[in-house]
């Protein structure tokens, strides 16, 4: 594999498995890392997280990322998966890097 | 006429008759102890809940994919994938010979229809009255002998109603009647499979029929790994030896094909389970069995035989506009006066 390509995937990969970790410690799923697909949905069916803890991963990702969740139609269409989460992630870091 | 329906599930309201649905009760005194050795998700349901869950075989791949519905003493099952009969035997094969359970097939003297879209509480408030409208995700209610189900494998609003057969066809019409001032299509088995492609819902008849456990699936959340059921130990040792492949969503501007290998630098790492045209889109969605080392959203290195350019992405790849409406606030015929997000994403 490319050493571009297979960065790549190991920063999304590692990006997914914080998101993770936010949503047992934080969110107090009770699954082991592993279980949690990357396009487990969160809300609703899935992990089954409800409106009080949207609010709870907004402010934990934002601590641990350090990143503003967009306050807007936009916003729930960010947090419907960990990998949604890992896009907005990397979309945030690259922007960092491009500015 | 797919794009109409699709557009339809899309924007407005699409109704549907579900005969590829078999609906099952299951009753008698251990119909609890049977179902929780069948069902693979811890089964912590009340009266007039629901939980979306799968049946497995003991190689733990996935039979049926079913909705269980905890109706008072008994259960609702709602399930693809297996004939009646084949449900049936399954569950009484589960059954210890001290054990008592009555397993009825409803699809004998029931019908389903479903309503889904961003619209779709319109039609069914109109046809029931507006208490529907605050029905929570996952549960149902009956009224007289309708049971109306608010379910969904769209991503937009969604309500099954179970009626009697000799019902069926008076309130598909009334509905058709109702749906009229919001442009209401009738939608096939083709056009709620796009749309759940689209929205990451499992297809029982697609991926579910390419011999993989719900590790490779992406469908763990469905299964416990702290109960025994049916597959219990194959996917325990499954997820011990860790997957070798994951599916994987992606889009393409030309077209794609269940069967396409997906390759990169030449090198095959994958074959598509389950494709299609978005007509919302405009463009191919596809779900691919990747190598795990490839399989990531966000590339867009890979391709496939035909040398279709390919990018894998975050399902879903539809911004569903039944997450921007609520029915407090809008209506059809108001639509105009909001605006809401675009239907595309990425």
């Amino acid at each position: 594999m490319d050493p571009k390509l297979s960065t790549k995937i190991q920063q999304r990969d590692q990006i997914l498995d914080r998101v993770r970790q936010v949503l047992i410690d934080n969110l107090k799923v009770r699954r082991e890392p592993d279980e949690i697909d990357p396009d487990t949905p969160l809300f609703g069916t899935g992990i089954g997280l409800d409106s009080v803890d949207a609010v709870e991963l907004v402010v934990s990702l934002e601590v641990e990322f350090g990143i503003q969740m967009p306050n807007d139609a936009m916003g729930r269409v960010t947090m419907r998966t960990v990998n949604t989460l890992a896009d907005l992630v990397i979309e945030h870091q690259e922007g960092h890097q491009n500015a | 006429m797919l794009e109409k329906q699709e557009s339809a599930i899309r924007r407005s309201a699409a109704l549907s008759l579900m005969d590829h649905v078999v609906c099952l009760r299951l009753s008698g005194t251990n119909a609890f102890e049977v179902l929780d050795r069948t069902c693979p998700a811890e089964l912590h349901l009340r009266d007039t809940q629901m939980m979306y869950t799968l049946l497995l075989d003991q190689a733990a791949r996935p039979l049926a994919d079913v909705f269980i519905c905890c109706d008072d003493e008994d259960f609702l099952i709602l399930a693809e994938g297996m004939e009646a009969a084949q449900l049936r035997d399954y569950f009484l094969s589960q059954t210890l010979p001290a054990e008592h359970i009555q397993v009825d097939d409803l699809s004998q003297s029931h019908g389903l229809l479903s309503l889904n879209g961003p619209y779709a509480w319109e039609v069914l408030a109109a046809l029931l009255g507006p208490e529907v409208i605050g029905l929570p995700y996952l549960t149902f209610f009956h009224l007289g002998q309708t049971t109306c189900i608010r379910a969904g494998k769209t991503g937009e609003y969604g309500y099954d109603l179970l009626l009697p057969r000799e019902e069926l066809e008076k309130t598909q019409a009334r509905l058709i009647e109702l749906g009229q001032p919001l442009d209401l299509e009738l939608a096939g088995l083709e056009a709620l499979e796009q749309c759940a492609l689209e929205n990451w819902f499992f297809n029982i008849r697609r991926e579910g029929k390419a011999d993989l456990t719900p590790i490779e699936l992406q469908l763990q959340w469905r299964v416990s790994y702290q109960k025994e059921y049916v597959g219990a130990k194959a996917l325990a040792e499954r997820r011990r030896t860790g997957p070798r492949q994951r599916l994987t969503c992606l889009t393409a501007a030309d077209k794609l094909a269940v069967g396409d290998e997906i390759q990169y630098q030449g090198q095959g790492i994958g074959q598509l389970v389950n494709a299609g045209f978005s007509h919302t889109r405009k463009d191919y969605i596809g779900l691919a069995l990747l190598d795990t080392a490839y399989a990531c959203s966000g590339i867009d290195a890979y391709q496939t035989s035909a040398l279709i350019p390919v990018r894998t992405v975050s399902p879903p790849v539809i911004n569903n506009r039944s997450m921007h409406v609520s029915p407090q606030l809008h209506s059809y015929g108001t639509r105009d006066q909001f605006e809401f997000p675009p239907l595309l994403i990425g």
